[in-house]
């Protein structure tokens, strides 16, 4: 700096150092900014010593797939036509509800909006979701299936080991095991279904079969056969969020294969974890309440409003049968 | 070759009972085919105890490590074992046989009636009985020649109960066998009064009264996927931080735990886990496992909601893997004691792990209340006998092992 005068180098001093003190206060805003907010979508992803994305973690999907996979306005869960007759009011079951008793609206996470029944198949989901409460295996805490437990209204626990991804539910407890390495065929039906897995790029894809044809898509009586195939891309959007896409084929139900696609959210909190939720004895009074010797729930008796409840249901074995299968009608 | 034949087809016999179709109502033709088949081989052939292993072989150190340097224990083991969890009063001071002992005993254990053998038939006990030692689950061999699971104290017995935890199991027994009175399986008498009184405990159990599904065992409801269990095969999956287990039992009444790794602590108290609430650390190479926060609805030989378990996995070699467990309560026992079940690998290829299907398959449940309530109601016209003088509790076979002669 010999050769500039004394003003000179003052300014280039000042302007160097406002460089330099705006680069730190720049760089510190930017630290600041990606610690505010994780899900940032610069941040990177987690991977795995072998380099695959690692999506171990407490997730849960954030939508309304669960109560409709198609676009739906709010309806009643259980409504039957009122003053006029398309215009329908809380049914009983539901009626002291109120506000709560209607399915918030969203919307729907099919490609197209439509899913492609069969001509007796699209008969059967107006009737599922006519009789949801009698059908819907959800109601008597079943095993959710797949898709469906993917985006029911609980966490879900990923644990991405070497050669198997873990899943398991908060509802109902349930577990799904997606092999990467070499397994024999199971030799049975399950309701989880039975998933071997593999890596296209950072995308895991599954081909999940052996299913039961007893799960549901959704309480709007979506359904499938025990033909179902499925398979799964799981696709890293940013640290905290994957994009699910599940391709559906059930050549007993549907004329042609379809997909669905929703984004899944990290849980974020620190302590983020499982809880219990083992339905199973929550539903006893559901589904063996009127075997019991003395009947227990007969009337609920609030300050405005007093509900009697008759039972009328058939007796014994009979009860499951308000179950109905996926699978088509025997056509003889 | 010959037990691994058996074993396959009864897993798959077991798993078709779990897809749910009821094996009992719906399908029970299928489930005696292959009951047939498996008492075929095994009468052809014997019954021997051989080759159901994987042959042990000296683990490169390196295989039992992940990838991220965690002891690596993942994989399918079977924890199924002929050692009974306490010495049975024939063994003491025997807690090891020789190996020519330990191989007479299994094989009389295999070979004997009792495997499959009914009572007579069309009694109660036969109707009560129709799970039998097939069941089970209970493996073929002795742990190492052990006698009992049971490692402390010394004379493998749990230790005595409390004064506190004796009068509360005295009341539940109390209680049990006056449901029982006046039936073929209680004392004489006519029905107790008893029979209108809820029972001193959430009931667990077999109890000789259906009036509501809470009457019927955990086991009846599909709700006795509890901590700790034995005879199980379990699958382990490993993410840094957090191991998984998929714990396959009791034809279908299996579950899923997730034990965080992590440093996390116990949740509060007020929160009860029909599992319990588990929390693991590393010490050295072994995984230890705290659990705590247990439901008052869980039972484990007498201790409910204060049980504390400590588990400890310990992988020892390629195919053996080491399953500890100190069991406190305060409450229940003057001391702590500890059992060690070996477990050994499993093929992950075979993938013989199964989904639990109990509950969704439950018609037995159903089929215990409707049934009562049907005898109640020809009792009342006249036509039956009175319901509350039939044994429904007592019967079966599904513990006999090594603690009986023959």
């Amino acid at each position: 700096m010999r050769g500039l005068s004394g003003f000179k180098r003052e300014t280039v001093v000042a302007l160097l150092t406002a460089v330099v003190i705006s680069g730190i206060w720049l760089a510190k805003s930017q630290t600041e900014g990606r610690a505010q907010q994780p899900q940032n979508s610069r941040s990177p992803i987690p991977r795995t010593a072998n380099g695959k994305p690692d999506f171990s973690g407490i997730w849960q999907a954030n939508n309304g797939a669960n109560w409709d996979l198609l676009t739906h306005s709010p309806r009643p869960m259980l409504g039957q036509p009122g003053m006029y007759p398309d215009v329908a009011v809380l049914a009983a079951p539901v009626v002291a509800l109120g506000a709560v008793g209607w399915v918030p609206p969203d919307l729907g996470v099919v490609e197209g909006n439509e899913i492609p029944y069969q001509p007796w198949a699209a008969k059967r989901k107006q009737e599922n979701l006519a009789n949801w409460l009698d059908r819907d295996p959800e109601v008597w805490c079943y095993k959710p299936g797949v898709p469906r437990a993917m985006y029911m209204p609980y966490k879900f626990q990923i644990i991405q080991g070497t050669a198997k991804v873990m899943m398991v539910f908060e509802y109902a407890g349930a577990e799904r095991t997606i092999h990467l390495d070499q397994v024999d065929p199971y030799p049975a039906d399950a309701y989880m279904g039975h998933a071997v897995g593999h890596w296209e790029g950072d995308t895991l894809v599954t081909d999940v079969s052996s299913f039961t044809s007893q799960t549901w898509l959704d309480r709007s009586g979506d359904f499938h056969s025990d033909a179902l195939h499925v398979v799964e891309r799981y696709t890293p959007i940013t640290r905290d969020a994957f994009r699910y896409e599940a391709t559906i084929e059930d050549n007993k139900v549907f004329t042609r294969p379809w997909k669905i696609s929703m984004p899944i959210y990290r849980r974020l909190e620190p302590n983020a974890q499982l809880m219990e939720f083992r339905c199973q004895e929550m539903a006893e009074e559901t589904v063996l309440g009127h075997l019991r010797k003395n009947q227990l729930v007969k009337r609920w008796e609030g300050k405005t409003m007093r509900v009697d409840v008759t039972r009328k249901l058939p007796s014994g074995d009979a009860v499951y049968e308000r179950h109905v299968d996926g699978n088509p009608p025997a056509t003889r | 070759m010959l037990v691994l034949a058996r074993s396959v087809l009864l897993r798959a016999a077991i798993a078709r009972a779990r897809t749910g179709r009821g094996v009992s109502l719906r399908s029970p033709y299928r489930l005696f085919i292959v009951l047939t088949i498996v008492f075929a081989l095994a009468s052809q052939f014997g019954t021997g105890v051989q080759g159901q292993s994987i042959q042990r072989g000296a683990p490169a150190a390196k295989q039992l490590r992940t990838p991220w340097g965690e002891p690596d224990l993942q994989g399918i083991w079977n924890g199924e074992t002929l050692t009974p969890l306490e010495r049975p009063a024939r063994f003491a001071n025997r807690p090891v046989l020789t190996p020519e002992e330990t191989a007479k005993l299994e094989a009389d254990v295999a070979g004997r009636q009792g495997r499959d053998q009914r009572a007579a038939r069309g009694t109660e006990k036969d109707v009560a009985g129709a799970y039998n030692q097939i069941f089970a689950q209970r493996g073929t061999r002795l742990a190492d020649g052990r006698t009992s699971l049971i490692i402390d104290p010394s004379d493998g017995k749990i230790p005595p109960l409390t004064p506190e935890a004796q009068k509360r199991l005295s009341a539940v027994r109390e209680y049990m066998e006056a449901l029982l009175q006046g039936t073929s399986g209680g004392r004489p008498g006519p029905p107790s009064p008893r029979r209108n009184e809820p029972p001193p405990a959430y009931n667990v159990d077999r109890m000789n009264r259906a009036d509501g599904p809470e009457d019927r065992s955990l086991m009846e409801r599909c709700l006795a996927g509890t901590l700790p269990k034995l005879d199980a095969h379990y699958r382990i999956v490993q993410s840094p931080g957090q191991v998984g287990i998929t714990v396959d039992w009791g034809q279908g009444s299996g579950f899923v735990r997730t034990i965080p790794v992590d440093g996390s602590k116990h949740l509060p108290s007020n929160i009860r886990f029909w599992k319990g609430d588990a929390r693991g650390r590393w010490e050295g190479d072994t995984l230890v496992v705290d659990i705590t926060n247990f439901s008052h609805k869980t039972e484990f030989r007498g201790s409910r909601q204060n049980l504390h378990l400590v588990e400890r996995f310990k992988r020892v070699s390629e195919n053996r893997l080491e399953y500890t467990v100190t069991v406190d309560d305060a409450t229940t026992w003057t001391r702590p004691w500890t059992f060690m079940v070996p477990w050994e690998r499993e093929s992950d290829k075979a993938n013989q792990i199964y989904e639990s299907g109990c509950h969704e398959g439950n018609y037995g449940l159903l089929g215990m209340l409707a049934n009562t309530r049907a005898a109640e109601k020809l009792f009342k016209q006249g036509k039956g006998r009175d319901p509350r003088t039939m044994d429904l509790a007592t019967g079966g076979d599904i513990g006999g092992g090594i603690e009986r002669d023959r």
